[in-house]
């Protein structure tokens, strides 16, 4: 499980995230949903090492995890794919998919393979184009490529920013229907990030509202969903 | 026909050694984004320790192996002991401006070069000395005619091949280079896959620094050895790197060769004194014409 306590991250004088506190609970779903800019990327690079916080508390399965670098936090099972299909475009698909598993290629040599097969299974359009540069990929493949780059990090938790961000609804609900179909047959526990709330809710057993860097919302994802209200009054519709 | 071959040979064995000294800058600009003038400073330096085991016995082999090692480890140095610590330094503490930090590693690589000319001045007097070749430097002699190439420059020709061989395979083919490419491009994603990208980059001054430091021993028995001696040699090879584009590697090979025939071809048909200019002369060319090199990628920075 995931905790965050009171979390303050700061760009200067602007404060991203003000005194956030979360939870993802293990072999669920948790979507964090808001406007543009209530800090809902941030969060996520914050969790992931990216940036550093200016106070608060990071636990994940017990140990604090602030202050250690990105490269450190994926060896201990989190695993962020950023926004914007986060791929290295002048790589083949292959190179990026087995950048993911490289700091695992000694320890875990048999798994490795595994792991990468997983992944082609998972999105098997990704195996016709192996040879192709990244950078050659439509957004929904690139979104499939980032995703597989973190799945073969074997994460106990997935970061997810945003996968819907620019693709096609039905790319969209291929790519929700994956992350739902892993969580529920493997346990992954997934925090999302999403401006597309609905899509978000209606996937996730919870849900917190983000505005301005402050929680106003923690609540059953169903719950969060039927509240037209908080709907209108952070979402606009 | 002769002056045409002699030129020719010439030109592409020379140029070979450029394009060490090119791939060297490549490596440490795509790794670290920035370049460095120390890097002639380093390859002399290992060349002077390589020709001190020489003068008292060692085999030359002993000397060229030990010089690439020294080189390797004083690459890995200047990234530790100088550039790492000032990218750790964030924005408040030293300068503001974006551009400015970029200047400050590249005016340190300028310090670390005066130090490194100065120790060696220090520890090997400042006076030229000579350098020994493995092989013979005569022209060879085919069927009682004397060709116009030595064995020296196969000798040169065979030896960047083989490394130039080795370093893409290392590039291509291992996890570790695969982790050094990624560093390269992008090192947010490249973090987030969990590689270890300050190893990496380490890792790249080391490797820049051993492909320096064998230009710097192939050069030596062609000219003398002194604490400036390679000095013209880096922006021979700068010219090389910005001609083939800074950040392409195969680019920094081609764009070596090229600036070695270039040079050549005015030294024998011009003369001697056009050398320097006619580098010169083809740098603006290129910045004038293609800022961003031959073989570079669309979202290169400008030189």
């Amino acid at each position: 499980m995931l905790k965050v306590d009171n979390l303050i991250t700061r760009f200067g004088h602007v404060v991203a995230l003000d005194s956030v506190s979360i939870s993802a609970a293990e072999s669920k779903i948790t979507t964090v949903i808001g406007a543009n800019g209530a800090g809902k990327s941030t969060l996520l690079r914050t969790i992931s090492g990216l940036e550093k916080p200016a106070s608060g508390a990071i636990t994940w399965q017990g140990e604090s995890i602030v202050g250690l670098r990105p490269e450190e936090i994926v060896r201990r099972g989190i695993a962020h794919v950023p926004e914007g299909h986060a791929v290295i475009s002048e790589l083949t698909v292959e190179e990026n998919i087995e950048m993911g598993a490289l700091f695992r290629r000694r320890k875990f040599k048999s798994d490795v393979p595994k792991a990468i097969d997983e992944a082609y299974q998972l999105f098997p359009r990704l195996l016709e184009r192996r040879s192709q540069l990244a950078g050659t990929l439509s957004g929904g493949e690139r979104q499939m490529l980032a995703i597989s780059r973190a799945l073969v990090s074997r994460p106990k938790l997935l970061l997810l920013d945003e996968p819907s961000l620019g693709l096609a609804p039905l790319v969209v609900e291929q790519i929700i229907d994956t992350i739902n179909t892993l969580c529920r047959s493997t346990g992954l526990t997934v925090l999302l990030v999403e401006q597309n709330a609905n899509t978000a809710l209606g996937v996730a057993d919870h849900g917190v509202l983000l505005a301005l860097g402050k929680v106003v919302a923690d609540r059953p994802a169903a719950e969060l969903k039927a509240d037209a209200a908080l709907r209108a009054a952070y979402l606009g519709y | 026909m002769s002056t045409f071959l002699s030129a020719l040979f010439s030109g592409v064995s020379s140029g070979a050694i450029y394009s060490l000294v090119a791939l060297g800058l490549v490596i440490v600009w795509r790794g670290a984004g920035i370049v460095n003038f120390a890097q002639m400073g380093q390859a002399m330096f290992s060349t002077y320790i390589a020709s001190t085991l020489i003068v008292n016995g060692y085999s030359y082999w002993v000397g060229f192996i030990v010089a690439i090692l020294a080189g390797a480890v004083v690459g890995a140095l200047m990234d530790l002991l100088v550039m790492r610590p000032l990218s750790n330094k964030k924005r408040t503490e030293l300068l503001s401006s974006e551009s400015m930090r970029a200047a400050v590693p590249v005016i340190a690589s300028l310090g670390i070069l005066g130090v490194l000319q100065a120790l060696a001045g220090i520890i090997w007097a400042a006076e030229e000395r000579g350098f020994p070749s493995p092989v013979a430097r005569d022209g060879l002699t085919l069927g009682g005619t004397v060709m116009p190439f030595t064995l020296y420059d196969f000798f040169v020709i065979g030896v960047v091949l083989v490394t130039l061989t080795v370093t893409t395979l290392f590039f291509k083919k291992t996890g570790m280079g695969l982790a050094m490419r990624a560093t390269a491009l992008n090192q947010e994603v490249a973090k987030l896959s969990g590689i270890r990208t300050n190893h990496a980059r380490t890792l790249s001054w080391a490797i820049s620094g051993a492909a320096s430091s064998l230009a710097g021993l192939l050069i030596a028995p062609s000219s003398t050895l002194s604490p400036n001696s390679l000095d013209l040699v880096l922006i021979i090879g700068f010219t090389a790197a910005v001609v083939g584009g800074l950040n392409s590697p195969v680019g920094a090979v081609i764009g070596g060769l090229i600036v070695g025939l270039v040079m050549s071809f005015v030294n024998f048909y011009m003369t001697p004194e056009d050398v320097i200019l006619s580098i010169l002369v083809l740098l603006l060319i290129v910045l004038i014409v293609k800022p961003r090199g031959i073989f570079s990628g669309k979202d290169s920075r400008r030189v």
